[in-house]
């Protein structure tokens, strides 16, 4: 049983495509395949090819991603962007997946996919019991706390020019980014059947009429937290979840890193980082002082975010597109933000 | 047995015995997730005459207190008319257009008077949020 509208796929459709990549490659078998649940918006399979080259035995581990035009954000997030922004970042210091093809075409494997590199580690989740225990091991052990926080960093000073990332769209000076993000969830709220919320409408009014001027431009992540990092030895050996990045203001990130929304039961910034830690440590790696001003706003406007997230998922179930029941779900999650929303507005 | 309580036994259906039986990993999630959300369902629907008879309560007493505190100034009109319409419409969304129009009508307003009559849509919605969470949490 399967969420997706289009076709299913088998290792076989997919050793058939990556033959036609691998010109110089004899005997392609694909090993330990499996679909794996992360997220909503993609479907993903990793496994490992196997294949002979010159008569030299090869292995590559992948990662396959494919769009089943049901997505959760639909098309604010799209596979080709992603694979472009990943081709940029292999130049840079920031770990993350090596992206090999992209392919629009639906006639290939059904919808569009893009295959990348399977990195070693794992993402422990940190919604559940197991996860949770995890970071705080590590929160203990004393080593990724600081990995987190220096990959951030290397995200935020990626000179963004130099690897090509302009394509992402620089904001207009000012409040131009702020601007922009509000525009987009608004865009996506109104592509649902949902009736409008008071609460929520206060919450734009507000986000528009107090929106902070952004003083500098970095690449921002979207949604840089634990569970969207791979982890390896304590290591961090991928930053992933690329379907949120934008050219912006880095406090953006920095006000999801402190938003209670990524932690549960403790006060480790997304399970795993003493605050005072991350502020010292980002401010010295950055040479950005922390803007707790501009990160309360950045706040309210990730609860429009969520809104239109769960605005978006609850209506893919309702309107038959999706059969997924963890999308009808998030109807309820709607009021839950919109709670916290008009808590963080002083009601 | 009401439709409500209908609702909640079909949830610890699903959870005690159905869930369990699954082997498939995403098929037992969707039974587990269909527990939860007819769960929640059966909260709402168990609530929602209670819930509609307060809210129809606090629009009573919010239209008149709005218009208490509207005097003649420029910008009221706007506000006085989103108002008008929600009083005939008695149709809770139409707050909406309410609070677009202090929005806009800040400057005109004064922050005295936008902050007063902001504030007592704001009380309205926090009692119609604390209802919903009744059941959504």
């Amino acid at each position: 049983m399967t969420s997706s509208p289009v076709a299913a796929i088998s290792s076989e459709d997919i050793r058939g495509y990556l033959a036609t990549k691998l010109a110089d490659a004899e005997h392609i078998e694909l090993h330990d395949v499996a679909q794996i649940a992360v997220g909503w918006s993609h479907e993903t399979w990793l496994f490992e090819c196997h294949y002979r080259e010159s008569g030299e035995p090869r292995k590559l581990g992948l990662c396959l991603r494919r769009d089943p035009g049901n997505a959760l954000l639909r098309h604010l997030s799209d596979l080709g962007e992603q694979f472009r922004v990943l081709k940029c970042l292999e130049r840079t210091d920031l770990p993350t997946p090596k992206a090999y093809w992209f392919e629009s075409d639906p006639a290939i494997l059904g919808a569009p996919f893009l295959v990348m590199e399977k990195v070693a580690g794992a993402c422990p989740s940190p919604w559940g019991r197991d996860g949770r225990a995890y970071y705080a091991g590590a929160s203990e052990r004393g080593i990724l706390p600081g990995e987190f926080t220096r990959a951030l960093a290397t995200l935020h000073t990626i000179d963004w020019q130099a690897a090509g990332l302009e394509f992402l769209g620089r904001p207009e000076p000012g409040t131009g980014f702020a601007e922009r993000e509000i525009a987009k969830w608004r865009e996506l709220i109104a592509t649902t059947e949902h009736p409008p919320e008071p609460i929520l409408t206060d919450l734009i009014c507000w986000l528009e009429a107090n929106i902070p001027p952004c003083d500098r431009v970095t690449l921002v992540h979207g949604a840089y937290r634990t569970g969207n990092l791979l982890i390896d030895d304590d290591r961090i050996s991928a930053v992933l979840d690329w379907e949120l990045q934008v050219l912006g203001d880095p406090m953006y990130d920095v006000a999801y890193v402190l938003s209670d929304l990524n932690r549960e039961g403790t006060e480790l910034l997304s399970n795993l980082v003493a605050r005072d830690a991350f502020f010292e440590d980002y401010e010295a790696a950055t040479g950005f002082v922390i803007d707790e001003h501009r990160c309360r706003y950045y706040n309210a406007l990730y609860a429009m975010r969520s809104v239109a997230f769960w605005m978006s998922a609850s209506d893919l179930y309702a309107t038959g597109r999706s059969n997924d029941i963890r999308l009808a779900r998030t109807a309820w999650s709607v009021p839950v933000v919109l709670d916290r929303a008009a808590r963080d507005l002083g009601y | 047995m009401t439709p409500d309580e209908l609702l909640q036994r079909l949830s610890q259906t699903l959870r005690k015995e159905i869930g369990p039986a699954i082997e498939s990993e995403y098929s037992k999630t969707q039974a587990f997730m269909a527990s939860v959300v007819t769960q929640k369902l059966g909260r709402q629907v168990g609530l929602e005459r209670a819930h509609e008879r307060a809210d129809a309560a606090e629009l009573d007493a919010l239209i008149g207190d709005l218009g208490g505190l509207l005097e003649q100034s420029p910008g009221e009109d706007r506000v006085a008319a989103a108002i008008e319409d929600i009083g005939n419409s008695r149709d809770k969304v139409r707050l909406c257009a309410v609070i677009v129009a202090l929005y806009a009508a800040r400057d005109e307003l004064g922050e005295v008077k936008f902050s007063a009559l902001l504030n007592r849509v704001r009380l309205s919605l926090r009692a119609n949020i604390n209802r919903q969470m009744e059941y959504a949490a």
